[in-house]
């Protein structure tokens, strides 16, 4: 009989608490605003063209683009094996396991940085890590990758090893890019295989 | 089973539910997952065949499911804790000095029937226990605990099928 | 912050090595409280032992209650939990063939292992038709396999099902427990046998 009771009598309680406490669904890992600033100030959330190009070039498959402009802009052009996730639509818990993942490196890029910084801090505020911003954005990318400006016969082998491969970058991914442009349907064929793969790790189970 | 050896008693059922529970939270806790067992009797399974028919293994399709799924079957969560209780049961056997052969019936049927009803009972649960995905360790109790529907539907079926069923089997037990 | 492997803060083969260390207090607790006993198993169906229900749904609530309370504190992430899930139609059909095996083998495949352990030859011979069950399963697989990938739904919880919270769907289950044990206490005092020695604390 006793047992019972001291169960009853213990359960009960613990029960009403537990019942009448919200749910707690929060991410344990938020970052506090001084901690978003000092990165914000350090930088660290930009990635340059030439090594987005780089990993673009080596098919890299840590690496997934996301494109956070309108679908309209996405159709008309985008980067090689880019998922489209406008701005406004970032917070969708269709694409929550995309941004919020440890194992590929998403760079949010945009026609200039504004928009895809403003994805960023969204992103990490909520604590969310391997998010980057596209340096300079499409425009920058227009200008160093696509049309790479030749550099003087005198510059420093550095400059000419870069211009060289910009070139070569950019021949390479105007091939792909064509494809993109023809017929979006490849890019977004992708997306889907793509976000698959993302999966957070979850326990494995089953009886 | 009268006490003539003195057998230790059977530990209160509610303390007894009380560690069991806390031993589940511990694997959550660990391994993300709770416990189990029908599955371990699958992996052996699946890793018998793969040895001895290697052929089969490969073209048959619930194998080769398994094979894309798991990369060793015996390097199994499932099995490794089921070898630990073998151990575990013994250990509380040996200390509760219940050690003994014998075959558990009721009075009024033969060892024989006992075992031919065990071998059956056993082939039903092992193809439940892959069709429903779960024994009642890893679906009822496991999915029970966190509040699964999958669980609460295949303990609601085991249980009410065994009542049920109950009348007609009562010959083996009272 | 659990759970620790999924978190990596421990690997996969300290992972394996602690599934075996969960294993032996699984089968200590089960042998402690007598599941190791088919009759005592199967007493559940016939009234006279109610042990099963009371580990089991004791158990059941401690875990639930539990897991609630560590994420409430941040010792553990649910959201990274296994919950198993669930294929309406073999969760039922399974459910309805286990059953079957429960009364008429008297175990389930942990409770066999555990009896089997301690020398129980009924057990050996459940296992053994363990075996055989789930070849049979594998072997026939392209039979029934509509039949076991019918009716996913994801692995919802009850409580989305019912449209309540996790805390307090917890609180009724724990209410609903609780009565079935005043029942079952009744039961074995109801149904009790001669032949059979209830021996517990």
């Amino acid at each position: 009989m006793k047992p019972r009771l001291i169960l009853a009598a213990t359960l009960v309680p613990l029960g009403l608490i537990i019942a009448a406490v919200p749910e707690n669904t929060t991410k344990p890992y938020k970052l506090t605003a001084e901690e978003l600033l000092e990165e914000v100030k350090s930088g660290t959330q930009f990635m340059q063209p030439d090594e987005v190009a780089a990993m673009i070039v080596a098919k890299d498959p840590s690496l997934q683009l996301i494109d956070v402009r309108s679908a309209d802009e996405f159709e008309k052009f985008s980067l090689p094996g880019a998922v489209n996730i406008p701005l406004p639509d970032i917070l969708n818990s269709e694409w929550e396991e995309t941004i919020n993942q440890d194992v590929r490196l998403n760079v949010f890029y945009s026609n200039g940085t504004n928009d895809a910084n403003q994805a960023w801090m969204i992103t990490r505020q909520l604590g969310y890590r391997n998010n980057y911003v596209l340096s300079g954005g499409l425009n920058y990318w227009a200008e160093t990758i696509m049309n790479p400006q030749q550099p003087a016969e005198t510059s420093p082998n550095e400059e000419i090893a870069k211009y060289n491969f910009r070139q070569g970058a950019g021949q390479a991914l105007g091939g792909g890019m064509e494809a993109a442009q023809s017929s979006s349907m490849p890019a977004k064929g992708a997306a889907p295989a793509v976000v698959k793969t993302q999966k957070k790790k979850k326990a494995q189970g089953g009886c | 089973m009268s006490d003539k050896n003195q057998k230790k008693k059977y530990m209160n059922p509610y303390l007894g539910g009380v560690l069991l529970g806390l031993v589940l939270i511990f694997a959550f806790w660990v391994s993300g997952r709770g416990l189990g067992a029908s599955g371990a009797i699958k992996s052996v399974i699946v890793a018998g065949v793969e040895t001895v028919a290697p052929a089969h293994y490969e073209s048959a399709k619930f194998y080769s499911e398994y094979k894309n799924s798991h990369e060793s079957p015996l390097k199994s969560w499932l099995v490794l804790e089921m070898l630990g209780v073998v151990i575990g049961g013994f250990l509380s056997g040996a200390i509760a000095g219940r050690l003994k052969f014998k075959v558990e019936k009721s009075p009024k049927i033969t060892n024989r029937t006992r075992i031919i009803f065990a071998v059956i009972g056993g082939i039903f649960f092992g193809f439940g226990s892959q069709l429903g995905r779960g024994c009642t360790s890893g679906s009822a109790l496991t999915g029970m605990a966190v509040l699964s529907l999958g669980g609460f539907v295949t303990m609601a079926a085991i249980f009410g099928t065994a009542f049920a069923l109950a009348y007609f089997a009562r010959r083996l037990w009272i | 912050m659990g759970p620790l492997v999924v978190n990596e803060i421990i690997s996969e083969n300290a992972n394996l090595f602690l599934a075996f260390i969960i294993g032996i207090g699984f089968g200590f607790v089960l042998e402690q409280n007598g599941f190791s006993s088919s009759r005592r198993l199967a007493g559940m169906f016939y009234g006279y032992d109610t042990t099963v229900l009371k580990v089991f749904f004791t158990a059941a609530i401690t875990a639930a209650t539990g897991l609630l309370f560590m994420s409430l504190f941040g010792w553990i992430d649910l959201n990274l939990i296994y919950i198993n899930p669930t294929y309406l139609w073999s969760a039922i059909g399974g459910g309805v063939v286990m059953g079957a095996g429960f009364i008429l083998g008297g175990y389930c495949p942990g409770t066999s292992v555990c009896a089997a352990s301690i020398g129980k030859i009924d057990a050996m011979a459940f296992v053994g038709g363990l075996f055989i069950g789930v070849l049979i399963f594998a072997e026939g697989y392209p039979l029934w396999e509509g039949f076991y990938n019918a009716k996913f739904l994801g692995s919802p919880l009850l409580s989305d099902v019912l449209g309540t919270s996790r805390g307090l769907l917890t609180f009724l289950i724990i209410l609903m427990a609780l009565a079935m044990f005043w029942v079952g206490e009744w039961a074995e005092k109801r149904f009790a046998r001669d032949n059979y020695k209830l021996n517990q604390k």
